[in-house]
This record gives structure tokens, C-alpha cells and sequence, in this order.
């Protein structure tokens, strides 16, 4: 008796389940951005709810994310409007499945985004939509054992050492941090920052001496890095509990930081090597999958994403920056303020060494990462010798380059066919 | 000997009796301290929570609670959840316990090739089967629906399921069955008034693993569910990387619905444990 009105109950149940489904109205925005709880309910309700429209704000891990994108395009036919993600994750896909974005009529103001955002080709297939850059942060308390005649606005790679020696010898502790955890974005660091800041590239020059000096000064400044680094993933969290002082992150990572003590902490831009002031910008971009079930409602979507307005809007919610010209109001908040002033120091300093993202590498783009974060690994946790770790890893750097075929990119000078590794 | 063993024993009784009180505290510790610190971040402000030494005493903040209270979709996903784990829970048990019943009643050929398939349906993992299963899903309308993710979670769920009835059905002597069917029950009739009450209380415990199974699956219900997201797929990945008080706050309420389920139906785990039964 009591089973068969379960199992009546169940089968109604599903049948109602099955049946509510078939309802869908609202446009979805599938996105690997903004995804911290904070940032999705702000995205939500600052940044979509000015739209014209239902809009069904979705951020997921990349897994979940890509995985269900493949099974759409893969089934023919789909739920997601709208995908955001990053120009990493846009650059592994076919740009057959991303549908044409020229005729909308906006684009970012930048060139170099618009060209990335063509993924090889010669029409739009992904809208850039907000950026961002990696700065350094650092605690007030810290700022009285700088080395004497440095400028945090104006630092080199051996002011940065020599200050991480002083805050310990002075607390007996090591408290510079260091995003090397799992999902820490370290290598971002050795491409954008520390390899064209001593060896003015990133592929050409990847077993170069200059490198060899590179990984040196790594290694020096690691032995003043708080030794948990390898678990530190999110540096606004060890500022604000105080296992680090002096970080370096990416701008949205340092936010909550800012946002909570603003008195405490201070944004700086990253230091300089021997080829100059080595940074790298973040872009983000929408696109709309070809199977997307209302492409008219994506496309609006993505023009009121690009007005000045919801740009601003976004910048309040992501702490990633507007990529059209736009007039910055006053009342943003402290971490928008402290990373937007680091970030002008930084390109606007006389020995800006600006990078691009890698580009052309397609599916690959997480074993080129791979390289770059085992190369750490090997020199700096495991301590094995420099000049063979290169040459170890110039082999599968090589591999990827030829296999991809992808040309150099800023600041390497430019190639013919695929990137050498010389 | 007796002699030493006499004069020992009632020392070695008063040790015994303190290591088993010190194992009971411990293993309790085990598991109420991380819950207790869980419940404590949950209740305080978020400078608190950032802060070092942590105070033992919660300070009842709700901010980061109310946060969640506001969230969008969060009731809903957590009703999804439980229509989900609730179908599992009764899926499992229909399919899983008589499979477990013929295991140990029955002979058949392909029998030890039937338990080691089963436990087959674990090996793979399930990043590396959502895109086929997603794709099928799409194509049959089970995608985004409560009843094709437990269908998933019913096949995650099945060989607890199987192996724990096994175990149980195989610990009653067949004697009973045969003793009921000489007094005129039937085969069903026996399994019904016999059997089924001596293993209630397991077949709810295997019911209760179902439940936890489907509670705590993220990676199927994030690729197969977007309209119907169930709690963890809706709320694990945006906790990843919040803040450290949000992060406790969410894991907050992920955990105490699946308390509250298990504390409703301890006393039959308890019975199956052989404790009294209160």
C-alpha cells in the first residue's frame, strides 16, 4: 500500500518535473567569470537587471562549463544564449561554433582585443568584454622596510628581494606571498611578468642565459616567500589574515582585500627587470554558441553590455575594467580605485614592457601553462639545476610551438611561421 | 599466573575502561569539532573570521547567513536537491535491493561477473562520461530535468545499495524463509512478513548512503541541470573562490539539510547497529 502511493507519488512528481522543464523564456549567460558568490549575486542584480529581458545569470568551473557546451554543440541544439569566458578559453574552440559578432555594430576600444577577439580569422567571433591586469599589494605595515632610495611606484625585481629580506629579518618571519597554490595563477607570472622583465620574451628567449639570471632571482626572492605559498591561491586572503605582506595577484583576487581595509593595504605596480617594467592584461569576451536558442536576445544582451553604463556597472561587480571608453565616476569602490591607479602607474611608466596574452595556441593553451608551471616546480620547490630544467622543458615548449604552429606574440619579436625557441 | 592475572585485573580493567572512554571522546571529537567550527565561522563577522587566534564562542553575526538569504534561486535549488536525492533514494532501493536479494538467495551463472560489473559503474570517472551522458540527455529531453539527473545519481548510488542489501540478506538464515513458507506462506508472502522487517532498518541505511551520494554530486548535476541546478552545483562553484565567510556560511548550509535528514532517521541506522531502538 504505502510503497505504491511512493511510487504514484514519484511517478507524478516526475512527470510534473519533466513537464516544468519544457518552460524557458529567460536568455542563459553561461560564464566562467564573476564567480564567487558576491560577484554572481552583483552581477545578478546590478549589472542584469537593468537589461530588457530575463536574464539567467550562470557562472560555473571550466569543467561543468565546457563540458556542457560541447554536449550542445555536439547534440545540435541547446540551452546557452550567451557564453562568457576568457580569451584562453575562447581561443581552444572552433571558431565555427561561435557565431559572427562583426554586424553588431560596437567593438572594445582596443585593436589588439579585437584581433584577439577574431581568433585567427577575419570576422568577430567572441565581444571583448571587460579586462583586467595582475598588481602588487601590499600591507601599510610593511612600507617601513623598504630599501632605502626605492619608489613602490617605480620598484626593480632587486628592491623587490631586498625588501622581502628586510621585513624578515625585522619579524623573523617570511611574508612576502606568492599565488603558487592548485588554482593559484602563478604562471601568469613567469609569462607576463618575470620573462619579459628579464628576457624581453616569453618563447623565443625561454632557455636563453637571460633566463637563466631570471629563474636566479626567482629563486632568491622565494627564499624570503612565505614557505605556504604552494597553498595560497587567493592573496587577498593571506593579506588580510597577515601571512603575507607583499603579494603579487590578479587585480580581482586582491579586491576583497581592498574593499574591506582599505586604510591597510596599498596597490603597486609590478617590479622591473634589466628589459624593463614586464605586464600582462586579463581579457574577458562573450560569445554566442551556434546553437543557441535565441540568438536575437543574446545579441541585445551583448550590445547592452557593451554601454558605457553596464561597463561601469560591471567594473563595480567584477573588478574587471571596461574595455570602451568610458568616463570612471567618482564613487567606485577602494579596490577599483587602488588596482585602476597601479595598473596606469604601470603602463604608463617609462619602462613598460607590455605583453599580450598567448594567442594561436588553441587546445594547448594549458599545456604551454603546463610548461611554465613544472619549470617552477623543478627549479624552485625540488631545486634541481637551471640550465637542465630548460632544456628539459625547451623540448615540450618546442613541441607545443611547431605542433600549433602559433606565432609570436609581444613582447617576442615577431615570426614568420610558428614561434622558434632559441 | 592466575595469581598475577588476579592481582592485575581490575588496573587493567580501570586502563581498559579509560582508553574506551578516551576512543568514544575522540571519535566524537572527530566529528562534532570541524561542525562546531564550521557553525562558529557562520556566525561571525567576517573580520572575525579572517582573524587569528579564533574564538571558540560564536558571536551570532548573521551577515554572511543573510547573504545567502538574498541569494537568487537558492530555495528553489535546494528543493531541487531534494527531489533529486529523495528520487535516488527510492530508485536505488527499488532497483539496487532485489539484485541484492538474488545474490544471496540464488545461484546463476555469471553471478561473481555480476558483482564485480556492478561495482564497474564506479571506475569510470564522471567528468569523463557527463559529455557523452549530456549529449544523450539533450537529444532524449531528460536534460535539466530532476528525474535524468537521478537517474545518474541512481547509477552512482546502485552498488552501495546492491552490496549492502547482499550483506544483510545473506546474514538471515534461509531457515526462516523455509520455516515461514511450511506455515503456508508464499515466496512473497514470507519475504514480505519475515524478512522485509529484520532488514528494514539496513535498507534504510543503504537509502541513506543514496541520499548523501546524489546530496554531494556536483560535477553531473553542473553539466546536466541549468534551469533545475540542485544545491551543490549552484552553490559550490561559487564558493570555490568567495571569501573566506561566505565559503563558511555556504558550507554551512550545504551540510545542515543532510544533517537534519540523517538525525530524522538515526534510529534506524541505530537499529541496524544493534542499539536499542529509541
Amino acid at each position: 500500500m504505502s510503497i505504491h502511493s511512493k511510487l504514484a507519488g514519484a511517478v507524478s512528481g516526475v512527470a510534473m518535473l519533466v513537464g516544468a522543464a519544457a518552460v524557458q523564456a529567460e536568455t542563459l549567460f553561461w560564464s566562467t567569470q564573476a564567480r564567487p558568490a558576491e560577484e554572481a549575486q552583483a552581477m545578478r542584480t546590478e549589472v542584469l537587471g537593468g537589461f530588457d529581458g530575463e536574464v539567467d545569470y550562470q557562472p560555473n568551473e571550466d569543467g561543468p562549463w565546457l563540458t556542457r557546451l560541447q554536449a550542445e554543440l555536439q547534440a545540435g541544439s541547446g540551452s546557452i544564449d550567451l557564453l562568457g569566458s576568457l580569451h584562453g578559453n575562447f581561443s581552444a574552440m572552433n571558431p565555427e561554433d561561435l557565431m559572427d559578432l562583426g554586424d553588431l555594430g560596437v567593438m572594445s576600444a582596443s585593436d589588439t582585443f579585437n584581433d584577439l577577439a577574431m581568433l585567427g580569422t577575419d570576422s568577430l567571433h567572441y565581444m571583448p568584454w571587460m579586462q583586467a591586469s595582475y598588481i602588487m599589494a601590499a600591507n601599510t605595515e610593511a612600507l617601513q622596510y623598504l630599501p632605502e632610495g626605492a619608489d613602490i611606484n617605480a620598484l626593480t625585481y632587486d628592491q623587490l628581494i631586498a625588501w622581502a629580506a628586510n621585513v624578515e629579518d625585522a619579524t623573523g618571519q617570511k611574508k612576502f606571498g606568492f599565488p603558487a597554490g592548485p588554482k593559484g595563477l602563478k604562471h601568469r607570472f613567469f609569462q607576463g611578468y618575470l620573462y619579459p622583465s628579464y628576457t624581453d620574451g616569453v618563447v623565443r628567449t625561454f632557455a636563453s642565459p637571460e633566463a637563466v639570471t631570471a629563474w636566479e632571482k626567482f629563486k632568491e626572492l622565494w627564499s624570503h616567500t612565505n614557505p605556504a605559498s604552494t597553498n595560497f591561491s587567493f592573496m587577498q586572503e593571506q593579506l588580510l589574515n597577515g601571512d603575507a605582506w607583499i603579494v603579487f595577484d590578479h587585480t580581482s583576487r586582491l579586491a576583497q582585500a581592498f574593499n574591506e581595509r582599505p586604510d591597510d593595504f596599498v596597490a603597486f605596480p609590478a617590479p622591473a627587470g634589466p628589459t624593463g617594467r614586464g605586464f600582462m592584461p586579463v581579457l574577458a569576451g562573450v560569445a554566442i554558441p551556434r546553437t543557441a536558442p535565441d540568438a536575437e536576445s543574446a545579441k541585445a544582451l551583448v550590445a547592452y553590455l557593451m554601454q558605457p553604463e553596464t561597463q561601469i556597472a560591471t567594473l563595480k561587480a567584477t573588478n574587471f575594467f571596461p574595455v570602451v571608453d568610458v568616463e570612471l565616476p567618482d564613487d567606485l569602490p577602494p579596490s577599483v580605485k587602488a588596482a585602476g591607479e597601479a595598473v596606469a602607474t604601470m603602463s604608463g611608466s617609462a619602462d613598460a614592457n607590455p605583453g599580450l596574452l598567448p594567442a594561436g595556441l588553441g587546445s594547448m593553451g594549458g599545456d604551454f601553462n603546463r610548461v611554465y608551471v613544472d619549470t617552477f616546480e623543478r627549479i624552485v620547490l625540488a631545486g634541481q639545476p637551471i640550465e637542465q630544467v630548460l632544456e628539459d622543458q625547451k623540448k615540450r615548449l618546442e613541441k607545443i610551438m611547431n605542433e600549433t604552429g602559433a606565432p609570436c606574440w609581444a613582447p617576442d619579436a615577431p615570426s614568420d611561421g610558428p614561434c622558434p625557441v632559441e | 599466573m592466575t595469581a598475577v592475572a588476579d592481582v592485575v585485573a581490575p588496573d587493567a580493567r580501570k586502563a581498559g575502561r579509560g582508553v574506551y572512554r578516551t576512543g568514544v571522546i575522540l571519535l566524537c571529537a572527530w566529528v562534532i569539532v570541524p561542525l562546531y567550527l564550521l557553525f562558529v565561522n557562520t556566525m561571525s563577522s567576517p573580520e572575525t573570521v579572517n582573524s587569528f587566534p579564533k574564538s571558540f564562542i560564536p558571536e551570532f553575526n548573521m551577515g554572511s547567513l543573510n547573504f545567502f538569504m538574498g541569494f537568487q534561486g537558492i530555495l528553489m535549488a535546494l528543493w531541487n536537491s531534494v527531489v533529486v536525492a529523495v528520487l535516488t533514494m527510492v530508485m536505488s532501493i527499488t532497483i539496487g535491493a532485489p539484485a541484492g536479494y538474488a545474490l544471496s538467495r540464488f545461484e546463476f551463472r555469471g553471478k561473481e561477473l555480476f558483482r564485480l560489473l556492478i561495482l564497474l559503474t564506479r571506475a569510470f570517472p564522471l567528468p569523463l562520461l557527463a559529455l557523452p551522458l549530456a549529449v544523450l540527455f539533450i537529444r532524449t529531453g531528460l536534460d535539466d530535468t530532476a528525474f535524468g539527473l537521478s537517474l545518474v545519481h541512481t547509477t552512482l548510488a546502485i552498488p552501495f545499495a546492491v552490496l549492502i542489501t547482499f550483506s544483510l540478506f545473506s546474514g538471515i538464515p534461509l531457515e526462516l524463509e523455509e520455516a515461514a513458507w511450511t506455515l503456508g506462506c508464499t515466496r512473497l508472502t514470507a519475504f514480505t512478513k519475515v524478512i522485509l522487517p529484520l532488514v528494514l532498518p539496513g535498507i534504510t541505511a543503504s537509502a541513506i548512503f543514496a541520499f548523501v551520494i546524489s546530496w554531494n554530486e556536483v560535477f553531473a548535476a553542473a553539466v546536466l541541470t541549468i534551469e533545475n541546478r540542485t544545491l551543490p552545483a549552484f552553490l559550490l562553484q561559487t564558493l570555490g573562490e568567495a571569501p573566506l565567510h561566505l565559503k563558511f556560511a555556504g558550507g554551512f548550509i550545504l551540510v545542515v539539510p543532510a544533517l537534519i535528514f540523517i538525525f530524522a532517521v538515526r534510529k534506524y541506522l541505530f537499529a541496524m547497529w544493534g542499539i536499542a531502538n529509541r
